[in-house]
């Protein structure tokens, strides 16, 4: 692709030279954007790269000259197919939006109109049914004709996105922006729209502006990739060059906590240390000095910019990108992980016979009735750790809720003997903490009834709070006070205060950004191991599973469809589920991605 | 396009939430005390009728039997805002207690209870006062009870609804799991996100139940001669309204600014609610 490049430059459809965004927001300024240029070519899929609060959705707005409205600071330019969508006329945008720009974003029920059939939502951009069923069947929607007379509900996640994808593309479109499209899809329809954006590109010359926060989906259809990091960015270059021999140390960073079928299980995973900055503060040196690990004083003279690599062909915002490429990526390794000693005399920690859980949803005819559990058989041994793998809606949270207590079951039964009631992590940390109780009460809540003294009691906490990595002064903070990261380890706190026999997780880091999901996975492998927690590990994420369980359950539709220990599920899947889902792993044999 | 600098902003709109809601404390306060604060008794007269205000006799002069307005006025704000406290507290803990216990229990619970509850709000509200009258005769105390008695279930509504939203938020399965009993799990874990709900509405409550009840004092509804009560001053004052303005005016003053910070307060907190 890089000599196509060089014979034939068809020029940028959209180009981005310095622009500066800062946000107004609960009397506090936002530095969304602090100076970014780049530049979208005809025919590329660009994919932008960052953790939440990066600027990259930001950046989609102003593509679209749709930034919101408090804004404190515009700076810079924003070009689209020749108009200026910051600060041209109103009709003049609106054209270039109408003619040349398409949008698809995460959630293709919000973008859809609920109450309006699929065909008339077309119509109104194609202006015919012939041309609107032309759409659909390019974006592999089977059964076209009919499908127009569907209501969006109708529709599964899949479809509707790709029905999204069909609006985005009708007429002659010449940049599609999508902004995270497959971030609210199961693993395996999450391969088939990458696959259905590449093939547009492919066939249609369509450029794409894509935004995510995981450099796996990344690597799996951009033709360059530009990582951005505190409003910035930190690197651009064709995929072969970001992902394969990275030279910033965030974009490093990032590929070293990535998990991959090959990560060393009996090591950490290499996390980042510390949190993304916040878009609060004023960034005067490098945004990402404060977590690089070869930090030195010249980091600090303003704001690196883009520089050529010496070595690859990407350019890089780092003053030291030189220094640093003699030394190779794989080079740092995450400490070795205190080896998990078995209890084979004991009795399993939960035993689950015959579960059966069913919920009846909709109402008279269209009642349906769906078994969440449809007779599982599990056990967990004593300090053992079991991951559950499955799709969105096989019954895994269903079980996880049934053994901790939440849910009674229809038929079956579940044995605990453990000595402290089964503790979950939730999904999303910060909604499982009471917004109006300080973090002392809340991880202090369960030692309540332990015969413990007032100032006991607080002494626990604040060592439990430690053991996860939090200030005992925040014992005195509220939830909605502290980060995302911060949010995760109150949770964690909230757990392990008094150590459970079985700690569950439902799919603790599927909401964190890249670094603070090692940092959260490293953390929960060395508590189990200082406080002897067995663990039933749910996630949608093989890698992960892979990583933390030392044996694999796949969960399809109520059901164990295979299990066994973790090498052997890996080695020699047995179950179409299963190798869907390795090959849902960047980086597994049957993938198509770069790396 | 010009804003207030930010912090400032913010500052402002604090400052106007405290001093609303703590004029509201103080009123409660003023009128616990606001007897002991009258120069005079307010149902003897002190001197010649209808004497102007900053004059020789009282602060506000006297009515046309020559008692002291100021004495008068006082006591009779510290009736009413004590009785609508009085009205509207009860009211709103018994709805609230109502849709707690719905909104927590679910299932059948909640189908029964929310079914009284719509019984209530079925009620046709003229012909349930005549019914109450005629069952236990006209008198402002039954007046009372029948507004108790109708509006109860709007709080019910209102905070099973909230309570119900809390409770399928995450926490309320994480503090189950930390082993919180009913009990605590509904006061900490739950009650005190239906607070402000609650709070506000009391608020905005209390300036209507006060103008109500002047309403119905106005009309002789209200205690009877000589009790200084705002409603049947002005109701009694009006003859001398063209020759003696404040003998009516002053007390309706007193009512309105008693109704206007309640609803003032009540704006100013549901606004800062919303913005947190």
């Amino acid at each position: 692709m890089s000599t196509d490049e060089l014979t034939s430059d068809p020029g940028p459809i959209a180009s981005v030279r310095d622009l500066v965004v800062t946000f107004h927001r609960d009397g506090a300024d936002l530095y969304a954007l602090r100076g970014v240029s780049l530049d979208v070519r005809a025919g590329e899929v660009l994919a932008v790269v960052g953790e939440s609060g990066s600027g990259k959705s930001v950046l989609g707005s102003a593509l679209i000259g749709l930034l919101p409205s408090n804004l404190r600071e515009l700076g810079g330019e924003v070009i689209v197919d020749g108009a200026d969508m910051l600060r041209g006329p109103e009709r003049v945008r609106r054209r270039v939006r109408r003619l040349s720009l398409g949008a698809v974003f995460q959630d293709p029920m919000s973008s859809l109109n609920p109450t309006q059939r699929i065909g008339r939502q077309l119509f109104e951009v194609t202006g015919s049914d012939d041309e609107s069923v032309r759409l659909l069947d390019a974006v592999g929607v089977p059964d076209a004709r009919r499908r127009l007379r569907s209501y969006p509900h109708e529709l599964s996640g899949g479809l509707r996105q790709r029905v999204m994808i069909a609006l985005a593309t009708a007429g002659d479109v010449k940049l599609l922006i999508a902004d995270e499209p497959t971030t609210a899809l199961d693993v395996s329809v999450q391969a088939q729209i990458l696959e259905l954006f590449r093939e547009l590109c492919d066939r249609l010359g369509l450029a794409v502006f894509f935004v995510t926060h995981d450099l796996g989906v990344a690597s799996e259809l951009a033709d360059r990739i530009v990582v951005m990091y505190g409003g910035r960015v930190a690197e651009v270059g064709t995929s072969r060059d970001v992902l394969v021999n990275p030279s910033h140390p965030y974009t490093r960073a990032l590929q070293r906590a990535r998990l991959t079928l090959e990560t060393d299980r009996a090591r950490e995973v290499v996390a980042l240390p510390g949190e993304p900055p916040d878009p609060s503060t004023v960034i005067r040196g490098c945004p990402f000095g404060p977590r690089c690990g070869h930090h030195a004083p010249a980091c600090d003279d303003g704001l690196p910019d883009l520089r050529p690599s010496a070595t690859t062909g990407a350019r890089t915002a780092c003053v030291r990108a030189d220094e640093l490429s003699a030394i190779p990526t794989g080079s740092l390794q995450g400490d070795t992980l205190a080896p998990m000693p078995g209890l084979p005399g004991r009795a399993p920690v939960v035993e689950v016979r015959q579960a059966r859980k069913s919920y009846v949803l909709g109402r008279g005819r269209q009642a349906a009735t769906v078994h969440a559990l449809d007779g599982v058989d599990l056990s967990v041994g004593a300090n053992e750790s079991l991951s559950i793998v499955g799709l969105s809606g096989c019954g895994k949270s269903t079980l996880l809720r049934a053994i901790a207590g939440l849910l009674p079951l229809d038929s079956g039964t579940i044995a605990y003997n453990g000595e402290s009631r089964p503790q979950i992590v939730f999904q999303d940390a910060g909604a499982s903490l009471t917004p109006w109780l300080t973090l002392g009460e809340l991880i202090g809540e369960r030692l309540r009834g332990s015969g413990l003294s007032k100032r006991a009691r607080a002494e626990a906490v604040a060592e439990t709070m430690r053991r996860v990595g939090l200030s005992p002064k925040l014992a005195s903070a509220k939830p909605g006070q502290l980060s995302g990261g911060q949010r995760q380890r109150a949770a964690i706190a909230r757990a392990v205060v008094v150590p459970p026999s079985l700690l569950l997780c439902d799919e603790p880091t599927s909401a964190l950004d890249v670094s603070l999901a090692a940092t959260a996975l490293n953390m929960l492998a060395e508590l189990r191991r200082e406080l002897g927690m067995a663990m039933l590990f749910v996630t949608h994420d093989l890698a992960a599973a892979r990583l933390v369980g030392d044996r694999i359950v796949v969960m399809e539709n109520g059901r164990i469809v295979e299990s066994g220990p973790t090498d052997e599920v890996v080695a020699r899947p047995r179950h179409d589920l299963t190798r869907q889902l390795l090959a849902a792993v960047p980086g597994s044999p049957s993938h198509r991605g770069v790396a | 396009m010009r804003v207030l600098p930010s912090a400032g902003r913010r500052r402002m709109t604090r400052r106007v939430t405290w001093l609303s809601v703590g004029s509201l404390g103080a009123i409660t306060v003023f009128a616990v005390i606001a007897p002991l604060l009258a120069p005079y008794d307010a149902t003897l007269p002190i001197g010649i009728p209808l004497a102007a205000p900053f004059g020789d006799t009282g602060l506000f002069g006297t009515d046309q039997v020559g008692r002291d307005i100021l004495s008068r006025v006082l006591e009779g704000m510290s009736a009413s805002w004590l009785a609508s406290a009085g009205l509207v507290l009860p009211i709103a803990s018994f709805g609230s207690l109502v849709g707690v216990v719905a909104g927590y229990l679910g299932g059948w619970a909640d189908r029964a209870l929310m079914a009284v509850v719509d019984f209530f709000l079925a009620l046709p509200a003229a012909i349930l006062a005549v019914v109450i009258a005629a069952v236990l005769g006209p008198s402002l105390r039954n007046a009372l009870i029948a507004i108790g008695v109708l509006s109860w279930p709007y709080y019910a509504r209102l905070v099973r609804a909230e309570i119900r939203a809390i409770a399928s938020r995450p926490h309320i399965e994480a503090a189950k799991l930390a082993g919180n009993g009913h009990l605590r799990l509904v006061l900490r874990h739950l009650l005190p996100g239906a607070w402000p709900v609650i709070l506000v509405t009391v608020t905005l409550d209390l300036g209507g139940v006060i103008t109500m009840l002047a309403g119905l004092s106005f009309l002789g509804l209200g205690r009877p001669e000589p009790a200084p009560e705002l409603g049947s001053m002005a109701a009694q004052g009006l003859p001398y309204l063209l020759t003696h303005w404040w003998i009516p005016v002053i007390p309706a003053v007193a009512v309105t600014c008693l109704a206007l910070i309640a609803n003032l307060a009540g704006d100013a907190l549901r606004s800062q609610m919303k913005a947190q």
